[in-house]
């Protein structure tokens, strides 16, 4: 990049607004692929997806197949799935098990982690070809690591470890990881997928924004502000609008705490959900975590105290609807995104059909939450069209932004500071040349 | 074996298809026109609506689905499309329903019809058209003169594909 690229980058992120041509133009999200989704850790899957020796599944990964598969050895890889020999894509299935890999065109065969074992008719290649060499075989992809069974990848062969990447973020992993009795995640439940056309940017943007909610999904509340009851067992829907015939945003949303750390990670504090869980099935789960844990440490961990977690620039976890969401840039303006549901080990049956009923309700492609959600994110993105006015402000809250003495930055409630912390970040990766 | 044969030893039918076929016209066309409130009451108490998110998805629990709706669902969603404030309705889509191949099919359980037909959505909202088709599985509950839903399965050609917003049911 030359010193006038990163000029003008720089220009167009300013501490309280960016311009529209990070939403629009393709020559910056070529940029975003090379040195932002090209260097950051990328979350790929769950090892629960694929437990067995042989087990895999296949993805797009920011517009690259790859397969995410379990070797023999109990290894798991994440390979491009691509041939060393003329390029095809290799494993046509979406998921499976498979003792190895075989190319469609000219039989190479490859084995689970990569290796290049086959080559029919071997002896037309001349002394002077090196079939051992591994660019020939599946290519793993540079790095690859696992958080607790949340596998991850990079592009690139330098940078900082996962758990670095992640810091102060993992705390929320773990506490996910705590809501099963035996600490055991499944992520075996299916998967929501939904797209739009749009930058993938309006989705992460969404992720920690608290100021939307009342406005967005006026649809989804009474007269009295409540929305309606997502959890079995949840007492009553969380309170999003005033009530009392007030009319406009709930007051307390001003009070839900926001953080954000490092790489453009954040995460908003527990949505304003009231009463008591309760049935026999919740009951049975409590008692599980208390017999563990002892009834104090089993309520904190049935109330996590954030609601969505970002890690920037792909994943984000939730803890309400509990879920694993992941962006999937296509184009500067279409996105799409898959998200999981978290499945416990240990607990009633009827404890991870509500996940996958809760989930349905708002994470569907036609849920009662996220079509929401959508329409905006499209309307977005047709209204950058217009010119002479091109900048999206992110100023909400920045008179009360705070660095925190562990170096975290904090807002209160419906603060932009999640968007502005985004941006910090986005502009070490695409223009400053910083290392993941 | 003559037909007079084969007409003795088939079992007494629950229903003639002519019937079943003119209940699933009536069910798309209360879809079409967005007549919803009209088109639950074609549900029995525990009728469910399911549309999964993969084609042989064994059950609507394990995994999650595009629409798993019992009836208070069901009319939490309706509520929604009649509020004055729901963005991704505004405007509302319009829907086009083709139903065919109806057959009726060995019943699912005692007492209840099971038909399957052919189903082709045409949805277009804002300049932008969208083709859904899928395979539709009714159980249906003789009922006066027609019937009521206790099941509806529609399984997508597209149902494990990525969706842009959906709002009305199929």
């Amino acid at each position: 990049m030359t010193a006038a690229d990163t000029t003008r980058l720089r220009d167009l992120v300013r501490p309280d607004r960016v311009h529209r041509d990070l939403y629009r133009d393709p020559g910056i999200f070529e940029l975003e692929r090379q040195h932002l989704f090209g260097r950051a850790w990328l979350f790929v899957g769950h090892e629960s997806q694929i437990p067995q020796p042989g087990d895999f599944e296949t993805l797009n990964l920011i517009g690259q197949p790859v397969v995410f598969v379990r070797h023999k050895d109990g290894a798991v890889h994440v390979l491009f799935n691509r041939c060393g020999h003329r390029g095809a894509v290799v494993c046509n299935q979406d998921k499976g098990q498979a003792k190895s890999f075989r190319c469609c065109y000219h039989g190479w065969t490859f084995a689970t982690d990569g290796r290049l074992v086959g080559v029919p008719l071997r002896k037309g290649y001349g002394e002077d070809v090196d079939l051992t060499d591994p660019s020939l075989g599946m290519v793993q992809l540079p790095r690859v690591a696992s958080y607790r069974g949340f596998v991850f990848a990079s592009f690139a062969a330098d940078g900082v470890d996962l758990e670095t990447f992640l810091g102060p973020a993992t705390r929320q992993f773990d506490d996910l990881i705590a809501l099963s009795p035996d600490e055991t995640l499944k992520v075996t439940g299916g998967v929501h997928r939904y797209e739009f056309r749009g930058n993938w940017k309006h989705q992460i943007e969404n992720l920690n924004d608290m100021y939307h909610p009342f406005f967005s999904h006026a649809s989804t509340t009474g007269k009295d502000g409540r929305q309606f009851q997502r959890r079995a067992g949840d007492a009553e829907g969380p309170q999003i609008g005033a009530g009392g015939g007030g009319g406009g945003p709930n007051a307390t949303f001003e009070q839900i705490p926001l953080r954000g750390f490092d790489r453009g990670h954040s995460y908003c504090g527990a949505m304003p959900f009231s009463g008591d869980r309760g049935g026999a099935a919740f009951d049975d789960y409590r008692a599980r975590l208390a017999a563990r844990h002892g009834p104090e440490r089993a309520e904190q961990i049935l109330n996590p105290d954030w609601h969505n977690l970002i890690v920037y620039p792909t994943l984000c976890l939730q803890s309400a609807a509990q879920h694993i969401r992941v962006i999937n840039p296509i184009a500067v303006d279409r996105t799409e995104v898959r998200v999981y549901p978290i499945l416990l080990g240990g607990v009633p049956d009827e404890i991870n059909r509500q996940v996958v009923r809760h989930l349905n309700l708002t994470h569907s492609a036609a849920s009662l939450i996220q079509t929401d959600d959508l329409e905006a994110f499209r309307r977005i993105q047709v209204g950058l069209d217009a010119d002479g006015f091109e900048w999206l402000v992110y100023a909400r809250g920045l008179d009360q932004e705070r660095r925190e003495a562990d170096g975290s930055w904090s807002g209160i409630g419906t603060s932009e500071m999640p968007v502005r912390n985004q941006y910090r970040a986005w502009i070490d990766y695409v223009a400053g040349g910083v290392a993941a | 074996m003559t037909a007079a044969t084969a007409r003795r030893a088939a079992p007494e039918p629950l229903a003639d298809i002519a019937r079943v076929e003119r209940f699933l016209y009536l069910e798309a066309r209360l879809l079409d026109e967005r007549r919803f409130e009209d088109w639950e009451t074609l549900f029995t108490e525990d009728g469910t609506y399911w549309v999964p998110a993969r084609p042989d998805q064994p059950d609507p629990w394990s995994e999650v689905s595009i629409f798993h709706d019992d009836r208070a669902l069901r009319r939490t969603r309706i509520e929604r499309l009649r509020h004055p404030d729901i963005h991704v309705e505004d405007p509302p889509p319009r829907n086009l329903r083709l139903v065919s191949n109806v057959r009726l099919d060995d019943p699912s359980a005692p007492g209840v019809v099971t038909a399957t037909s052919s189903l082709v959505v045409i949805e277009y909202r804002q300049g932008r058209q969208r083709l859904f088709g899928g395979l539709v599985t009714h159980d249906l509950v003789p009922h006066g003169d027609a019937f009521l839903i206790r099941r509806k399965k529609v399984v997508l050609l597209d149902a494990d594909g990525t969706f842009e917003a959906l709002t009305v049911p199929f």
